[in-house]
């Protein structure tokens, strides 16, 4: 005997009406001027385009410190410059920060055990007396 | 040209500091106030000209660092008191390299001697210790830091200064 097997009807949901949020900013004249001289240079008519390519820019600058890379410049003779963002640096990952890690050798244990447990140390050189007596 | 040393503050312009090494220029300019401010694991002193009082020119790094007594060989341990060997680390020292040959790095090393031999005689401390590289190996033994025997040939040179020896440079 064949099962007949009741077909459900999905409805797909009904699209909701796409919501656009507002931005609004204060901003001081020196740096209201900078943004009509970007979006002069730049041939953006409005706000929202002017905002939609930075924010375009900001995420690639995010993604590729994210990735650990540097972001910079390089100019016809080849002299480059880094860019060092603040806000960018705090997403770089932890990996690429510098640690200070201090590791010896068995060797070099003796040696620093040698020269701590030195019954005298060493008399200063002219330079060390320079430089505490300047 | 008069030369400030002091400790690094947060609004230090540091963007343009260049001595020439990677390392040293971003832990500058990326670590720096965080490791001294928020994560309180080393303090960094900055050289500034008084004109420009917020431009770095130069700067070293202190921290604090131990050793366990039995992480040294069994026939030294039991000269050494009974305790971890406290000693100060000068993690860096850089000058900006468009302020070289000026005797920046002199007034820098200098400030950090001292500060260290305040530290060795309020806290207690037996001796600085420093990473240097290798091509700076002879401007630090003319401080009298002597190199420490074992490093790997190619990295850079551990080296000791005792703190009884900056303290016999004092003026009597």
């Amino acid at each position: 005997m064949a099962l007949k097997t009741r077909k459900k009807r999905i409805e797909a949901p009904a699209p909701s009406p796409r919501r656009k949020t507002k931005f609004q900013a204060d901003l001081a004249p020196a740096e209201d001027r900078s943004v009509r001289l970007l979006k002069e240079e730049l041939q953006l008519s409005s706000n929202t385009d002017f905002l939609s390519d930075a924010v375009a820019l900001f995420r690639w600058a995010v993604s590729e410190r994210k990735l650990g890379h540097r972001i910079m410049s390089e100019s016809a003779s080849g002299e480059r410059k880094v860019l060092l963002f603040p806000r960018l640096e705090r997403v770089a990952p932890d990996l690429v920060l510098p640690r200070v890690e201090i590791k010896w050798t068995g060797r070099e244990l003796e040696s620093l055990a040698e020269l701590v447990s030195a019954g005298e140390a060493n008399r200063p050189t002219d330079a060390l007396i320079r430089a505490m007596r300047d | 040209m008069a030369i400030v040393i002091r400790r690094l503050e947060e609004n230090d312009e540091a963007e343009n500091f260049d001595c020439g090494d990677d390392a040293l220029n971003n832990y500058l300019k990326r670590h720096a106030w965080t490791n001294q401010q928020k994560s309180s694991i080393g303090v960094s002193y900055v050289a500034l000209d008084e004109d420009a009082p917020r431009t770095v020119l130069g700067y070293f790094t202190l921290a604090m660092a131990s050793l366990p007594r039995d992480t040294f060989p069994k026939k030294y341990v039991r000269g050494l008191p009974p305790y971890d060997l406290p000693l100060i680390l000068l993690a860096r020292l850089a000058v900006d390299r468009r302020f070289a040959g000026r005797g920046l790095g002199h007034a820098l090393i200098s400030e950090a001697l001292r500060i260290s031999l305040r530290v060795a005689d309020e806290v207690g401390c037996r001796s600085i210790i420093t990473d240097a590289y290798r091509d700076r190996v002879s401007w630090y033994a003319r401080y009298g830091f002597v190199p420490i025997e074992g490093a790997a040939a190619t990295g850079p040179q551990r080296m000791f200064l005792d703190v009884r020896t900056i303290r016999a440079a004092l003026p009597r």
